[in-house]
């Protein structure tokens, strides 16, 4: 049977190219397209890692002319009291300005046992943080007190995965192979999906912002109460208008800024979609027209075969298996392309990801040649031997 | 001859009326997508509010310091020092302008927020660019040196923060905690235009903190106008000698790269480039390669479609053949013929951008982004069809030419 179909396509391998070259060209760009929707959707999936409701975020600018490193800090630990003391602020933590969705990057990166861990969110933290954010801790302990001029660090679950596997992590010694570069793990926490819903949290390592660091951080993030509102927010921006001097500051909600991030992925995907639909329905319409010409061409064969006694499925059936055979061809050669991808890991994502999308995409072909040749292949059994034959 | 083959390529399109419309929808879909993406390209790149001189002009918009030995990177944008003690000493320019890039305040109307995004300016800013005041006038240069608090609101601005007031000259504008006297307000323009955009110009002169500093990073960016276009190659010049005089003053950094860059320059700096080159050919070769990529799928698609066709009306290619028509009639015949059909699914094309173009204004999804098809995209629409009729042409007719006139004949 395969057999047969295999010689009737190769007897037609000139004509054929073309139907074959445009499945390829359709199969990558279906493979691309869910390779895409892959990614994102297994990545929405995937827990937050943390509560962006009712959290806030406040950018300052920092012109305080206080060069000395202990005023200034007795300056911003004034700020932190005054802000405490407010009924609505149910927990503060200052941080460096890469706090989820703040379109802010810091990364760092070492080898540990030969393997490249970079690059890694670096992000600087204080006691507090995971208490505004409600990240939850998976093993060994948050920052505290002791952790004073101490080299600690708390690492995130992927990180932890890469290094350690199901090792426990806490108190090992990580970082670079410089001295001063080693740092102690204390704990584990979920990972921060901090680049939005669709992007994975990738690894993450929590610093504590030692006492020299208010010359350089210039972000608040709050946990306010549910009775904050519009008049309190206004209230607050001239509560800090006042403590800040000389600064311009900005308060932002996190739930706006999850929005506006999420929207940045999902723009372009509707846009890339439509547009691949699009081309899809163009290449589904001009199979349809091909295979529909094809089997007219093909009318006199066809009342031969009926005259021999095949029943009109089963000449529906052989056409719609050639077709078939032709798509199988083409979806071959694709997936030798689309292959390289997990193999040569491509863009840094997941295997996973890619045969997902691969038994997507050839599922898809195989459903619009399928439905591309249904009709002409019911055309072709409605053939009546007496009169094709007659043509001929 | 040409009216004859346009008969005959008419009466083609009506005797199959299925393949010409899936021969016209791939065209004009795809003309549509290139078409809305070319009038979104002509937008960033061409002339427009309130950027009209933008073909003599040079814009400076970052700073980076380099360590070479250990491959430190630190990028910014320019200081005020930089900008006020060594460009503006140059003496090609006919105008400078200096401004900050924008940064946002909130200010709190009856318990409503607004957002604003401030930007500080110089006054040869506003001789430069042309911005369109619904309302009183730019601030001046003694305004600036006098330190006056006085400000230039954006429409969108006025009417969050005013609300529907008709005159809003004299009044007072509060950010963060400050009160600034509105003098003029500006229509407002699309958020793209990344070194003009802002909903509260304010001199420099009245910055928050030290902008005086002597360093070379800062929150600073310039414009630098040449009388003519012709110019602009020589104002370069001038700008790239008198910059690689600028000392570092930084013993952690020994290289600064402060590129004085043309629109589309800095634009693909900023996708492709790097500090030293601004990334141009590079840019071009990724955008053609994509383009084409995205034409091979309706190429193939047509040329398919072609030769099924053509295939059908073998036996006039074989009367046609037998009274001793040359093959490069034929040829020359069917590739007029795919022409008109793509100039057709072209016009549907045109029409279809019309309408894409009028609901993604209408949508505001890019606020103030206003899309025009203009005569650039026309003619450039006009192209890819000519491409595209060939392309898609070629192929079929050859194939066509080399059928044997016995076969075609008997084939009937």
């Amino acid at each position: 049977m395969f057999k047969h179909l295999f010689k009737l396509s190769w007897n037609k391998r000139k004509q054929n190219f073309l139907f074959l070259s445009e499945i390829l060209v359709s199969f990558m760009v279906i493979f691309a397209v869910f390779s895409l929707l892959t990614f994102y959707y297994l990545n929405y999936t995937l827990p937050k890692g943390f509560e962006s409701e009712r959290v806030w975020s406040i950018a300052y600018s920092r012109n305080v002319k206080i060069n000395d490193n202990d005023s200034l800090r007795m300056y911003y630990e004034n700020i932190r009291r005054t802000l405490k003391a407010v009924p609505e602020i149910e927990e503060l933590s200052f941080s460096s300005s890469n706090f989820p969705y703040s379109n802010s990057h810091s990364t760092t990166g070492f080898t540990y046992k030969g393997k490249e861990m970079s690059p890694i969110n670096n992000y600087s933290v204080e006691d507090d943080y995971n208490k505004v954010l409600g990240i939850k801790l998976l093993e060994g302990r948050w920052f505290n007190k002791e952790d004073l001029n101490q080299k600690s660090v708390v690492i995130n679950q992927t990180l932890k995965q890469a290094m350690f596997g199901d090792e426990p992590a806490a108190g090992k010694i990580v970082g670079a192979d410089k001295e001063e570069d080693k740092w102690k793990v204390i704990g584990v926490v979920a990972d921060v999906k901090a680049e939005g819903d669709f992007w994975p949290a990738g690894k993450s390592f929590y610093k504590r912002l030692d006492t020299g660091s208010f010359k350089w951080v210039g972000d608040i993030l709050l946990k306010v109460s549910p009775k904050a509102d519009a008049a309190f927010e206004s209230r607050l921006n001239k509560l800090l208008a006042r403590m800040i001097q000389n600064s311009n500051t900005e308060i932002r909600h996190m739930e706006d800024t999850r929005e506006s991030k999420n929207s940045d992925t999902i723009i372009p995907m509707i846009i890339c979609i439509t547009i691949a639909g699009f081309l899809i329905i163009n290449v589904a319409l001009g199979l349809f027209g091909v295979l529909w010409y094809n089997i007219n061409q093909r009318r006199g064969e066809i009342g031969l075969r009926r005259a021999i006694g095949a029943t009109g499925s089963s000449v529906s059936f052989q056409l719609v298996s050639e077709s078939l055979m032709l798509a199988t061809l083409s979806i071959i050669v694709g997936s030798f392309f689309a292959l390289q991808f997990p193999l040569l890991n491509v863009f840094n994502v997941a295997a996973s990801v890619y045969i997902i999308a691969l038994l997507l995409s050839i599922a898809f072909i195989y459903l619009l040649v399928i439905l591309c040749s249904l009709y002409p292949g019911k055309q072709a059994a409605a053939i009546r031997p007496a009169i094709a034959l007659h043509e001929e | 001859m040409l009216k004859n083959y346009f008969k005959i390529a008419i009466a083609v399109l009506k005797r199959r009326k299925f393949f010409t419309f899936i021969s016209l929808f791939g065209i004009s879909f795809t003309l549509t997508i290139l078409m809305v993406a070319t009038a979104f390209m002509d937008k960033m790149l061409s002339p427009s509010y309130p950027d009209y001189k933008r073909n003599r002009s040079l814009y400076i918009t970052s700073v980076a310091l380099v360590n070479s030995k250990e491959g430190w990177y630190n990028g910014s944008s320019a200081s005020f020092y930089l900008l006020d003690h060594y460009v503006s000493k140059l003496k090609i320019p006919e105008k400078i302008g200096i401004f900050t890039f924008s940064g946002k305040a909130n200010a709190y109307v009856n318990n409503k927020k607004v957002v604003m995004e401030y930007k500080y300016t110089d006054a040869a800013y506003w001789e430069i660019a042309e911005y369109q005041f619904l309302e009183g006038k730019p601030y001046t240069k003694q305004q600036i040196d006098n330190m006056e608090r006085v400000a230039v609101i954006s429409e969108s601005n006025k009417r969050n923060y005013f609300g529907d007031i008709k005159s809003v000259l004299g009044k007072y504008i509060e950010a963060d905690n400050v009160s600034y006297r509105v003098i003029g307000v500006v229509r407002d323009l699309p958020r793209s235009m990344r070194n003009f955009y802002g909903d509260l110009y304010l001199p420099y002169s009245i910055i928050k903190g030290n902008y005086k500093d002597v360093g070379l990073q800062g929150g600073f960016g310039a414009v630098l106008l040449a009388k003519s276009e012709a110019d602009v190659p020589k104002m370069k010049a001038e700008y790239q000698q008198m910059i690689s005089k600028v000392p570092t003053n930084n013993k952690d950094y020994d290289k600064i790269y402060v590129n004085a860059d043309t629109m589309l320059e800095s634009m693909s700096r900023k996708l492709f480039g790097n500090e030293d080159s601004a990334g141009i050919s590079k840019m071009i070769a990724i955008v053609s390669l994509f383009i084409l990529l995205f034409l091979l799928l309706p190429t193939i698609n047509l040329v398919n479609i072609n030769i099924t066709r053509i295939m059908e009306r073998s036996s006039e290619i074989g009367v046609r053949k037998a009274f001793g028509a040359s093959s490069r009639t034929l040829v020359y015949q069917f590739i007029v013929e795919n022409v008109i059909l793509t100039l057709l699914g072209g016009v549907i094309g045109v029409f279809l951008s019309i309408v894409c173009i009028f609901l993604f204004n209408q949508s505001n999804i890019l606020p103030n982004l206003d899309l025009s098809l203009n005569f650039t995209v026309l003619l450039f629409g006009l192209l890819i069809c000519l491409f595209f009729g060939l392309l898609s042409g070629v192929y079929p007719a050859w194939r066509m030419s080399r059928l044997n006139v016995v076969n075609a004949l008997k084939a009937q």
